[in-house]
């Protein structure tokens, strides 16, 4: 049951996403040989949806870089274009239940009614709570638990 | 030393921030609103971070999101730059409280420059010598005119809480006070949200000189000398140069002394700059600015020093890099500052920059943050660059600026720069020979 080289190369990067979603990293790099022609290179990076993006020092008219999006994530549309886009008011750091070890306030799937509570945004140890501008239903939640946000960036997507 | 600096400002003087971090070894933080997203400093710090829309009190005002953008970043201080929060001494307060430094003096030092009575009154303890005034503020009709009869006519009705020119009414004679007064009263309640007056003295034809100091907030201070800023419209300064060309050796060691032995006594801490009309000789303090000011390269030019990294040093609790002994001065720099805007109407005149060209050359010096296609946002300031130039004499200056002005392009929109080269032209301009009046008088002339 040998798998061929491009099959077992697939797995590995496989393996890998997997490794960077079970943990903190950010990304990883692998550098592997198994013989003068046998050289595999992979990095995987998991996209931070806030700030800080890093600039390329010197090169003024380049736009800052974005870190790739993560490997395994179905490839999806640009979030910023998405109409039903809930971007963020305010900068702090997201929580997506209201203490730690609660059921969060939505999922995936959920219908929320506007007004109705999606996340918290802490800044300066005030918790605010961030309602629905509209009904609807949760499509995509692009934050993570304890990330940072600026103002302006994608939240979730209510359709 | 701190890790990391989060610039709590935008433009020219973000960008200045932010090099000097860098020479530091300092990560920097750039907070923007969603108008400056392709701002040069915002491009070329090492974090960013967008913390609301385009209107100042919603984002560069914005002082919870500020405070945030500390949080998520970690970043560990704060430099103001000028104007917007840096001399707000609540803001400051509040940075302390949460265990950021603010690159700048104490909260109660802000307070007690930013009442300009008691700024005056502090002064006047620490032998400053200041207007002659009314006492404090002034409450009614009556006193007023009691107090300008003393004083004697022209007088100034100037706003407590007012500063940087805003909130001053004129009495020529004892016929306009009643106007004076209680204009200066209304428009300083909406300006400021107090409508406390004082009286001081008008004078005919002062000098606007200013002495940059610094303190090590522990009683020591050096003063860096002077700036004459005379050349202003609507009281905002247009060309500034240090040294003046009326102040000798001699009184500058004088004046200088007095004020850094003033900021000594109180331990303040970082730059700061002290205000005086000069007339006939004579010193007048106006107000004190407890923060960098717009015009400092030219001070930095002539005394060889960077005053934004000593900011940072004493801020971080080091000891400021020279003594008294060690400044003196190399000759002569002048400043220019350039806005987008139209004349002769001074009309702002924000839009896409198709070409930008900066000039360069020995003893040149260009601040700005503006670069090809960059498109200036119309909800700020025009200030969008400083022109400084540095020479041995103040004649060779004069030269080296009106070589640099030809040199620079600022193509797709208005800029002030046809300005510099008309008063380069002028002899007053050449002899140094002009009065905090002379721009506005000669600008009315011109434009008949």
């Amino acid at each position: 049951m040998d798998k061929s080289p491009q099959e077992s190369d697939i797995a590995f990067i496989r393996a890998l996403a997997e490794l960077l979603r079970e943990t903190d990293l950010t990304e990883i790099e692998v550098n592997r040989e198994y013989g003068d022609d046998d050289v595999l290179t992979v990095r995987v990076a998991r996209q931070i949806t806030a700030a800080p993006v890093p600039v390329q020092v010197g090169v003024p008219t380049a736009p800052a870089a974005a870190l790739p999006a993560p490997a395994g994530v179905p490839a999806a549309a640009d979030p910023s274009d998405d109409p039903g886009l809930v971007a963020s008011p305010m900068v702090g750091t997201v929580y997506l239940q209201g203490e730690p070890g609660s059921p969060p306030f939505v999922k995936v799937g959920d219908v929320v009614t506007e007004g109705q509570t999606i996340l918290i945004i802490e800044a300066m140890k005030t918790m605010n709570q961030i309602p629905a501008p509209r009904p609807g239903r949760v499509k995509r939640i692009l934050v993570e638990d304890g990330s940072p946000v600026e103002f302006g960036a994608p939240l979730i997507i209510l359709e | 030393m701190f890790k990391k600096v989060l610039i709590a400002n935008r433009g020219e003087i973000a960008l200045r921030i932010h090099r000097a971090c860098k020479e530091m070894g300092i990560q920097t933080v750039a907070i923007h609103s969603t108008a400056d997203a392709n701002a040069m400093h915002v491009r070329m710090a090492d974090e960013r971070v967008c913390i609301g829309p385009p209107p100042a009190s919603q984002s560069y005002l914005s002082v919870p999101y500020i405070i945030a953008a500390c949080e998520i970043t970690g970043a560990d201080a704060i430099h103001p730059g000028y104007g917007f929060l840096s001399e707000n001494a609540t803001f400051v307060q509040i940075v302390e409280d949460h265990g950021i430094t603010f690159i700048g003096p104490s909260a109660a030092h802000i307070r007690l420059m930013g009442d300009k009575i008691t700024a005056k009154d502090t002064m006047k303890g620490l032998g400053v010598p200041c207007v002659p005034g009314s006492d404090g503020g002034v409450a009614t009709l009556d006193e007023a005119r009691k107090v300008a009869a003393s004083i004697g006519y022209p007088v100034i009705v100037k706003a407590t809480a007012g500063g940087g020119g805003r909130g001053m009414k004129l009495a020529r004679a004892a016929s306009d006070m009643e106007t004076a007064f209680t204009t200066a009263r209304s428009e300083a309640k909406a300006a400021f949200g107090n409508d406390e007056v004082y009286l001081e003295k008008y004078l005919g034809a002062p000098r606007h000189i200013e002495i940059q100091v610094f303190g090590d907030g522990k009683g020591g201070a050096v003063h860096l000398g002077e700036r004459d800023c005379s050349l202003q419209r609507r009281h905002q300064k247009v060309f500034e140069e240090a040294p003046s060309p009326v102040i000798d050796a001699k009184t500058r060691a004088k004046i200088g002394k007095v004020c850094s032995d003033a900021i000594a006594r109180i331990k303040y801490s970082g730059a700061g700059t002290i205000e005086f009309l000069y007339e006939r000789g004579e010193f007048y303090f106006i107000e004190m600015n407890t923060r960098l000011q717009v015009e400092h390269p030219v001070t930095e030019a002539i005394y060889d020093v960077d005053i934004v990294q000593e900011q940072i040093r004493v801020a971080a609790g080091h000891k400021m890099s020279f003594t008294q002994d060690d400044l003196v001065p190399n000759g002569h720099a002048i400043e220019c500052r350039i806005n987008a805007e139209k004349l002769p109407g001074f009309q702002p005149s924000p839009g896409r920059i198709a070409t930008y060209y900066a000039p360069g050359g020995l003893g040149v010096r260009m601040d700005s943050a503006i670069y090809d296609g960059y498109t200036i946002p119309p909800y700020y300031d025009s200030l969008i660059g400083k022109l400084i130039v540095h020479a041995r004499t103040r004649d060779l200056a004069l030269a080296r600026l009106r070589r640099a002005l030809s040199e620079l392009v600022v193509d797709g929109i208005d800029t002030t720069t046809p300005l510099f080269h008309a008063l380069l032209d002028e002899p007053d301009i050449q002899k140094g020979k002009y009065t905090i009046h002379w721009l506005e008088e000669w600008l009315a002339r011109e434009t008949q």
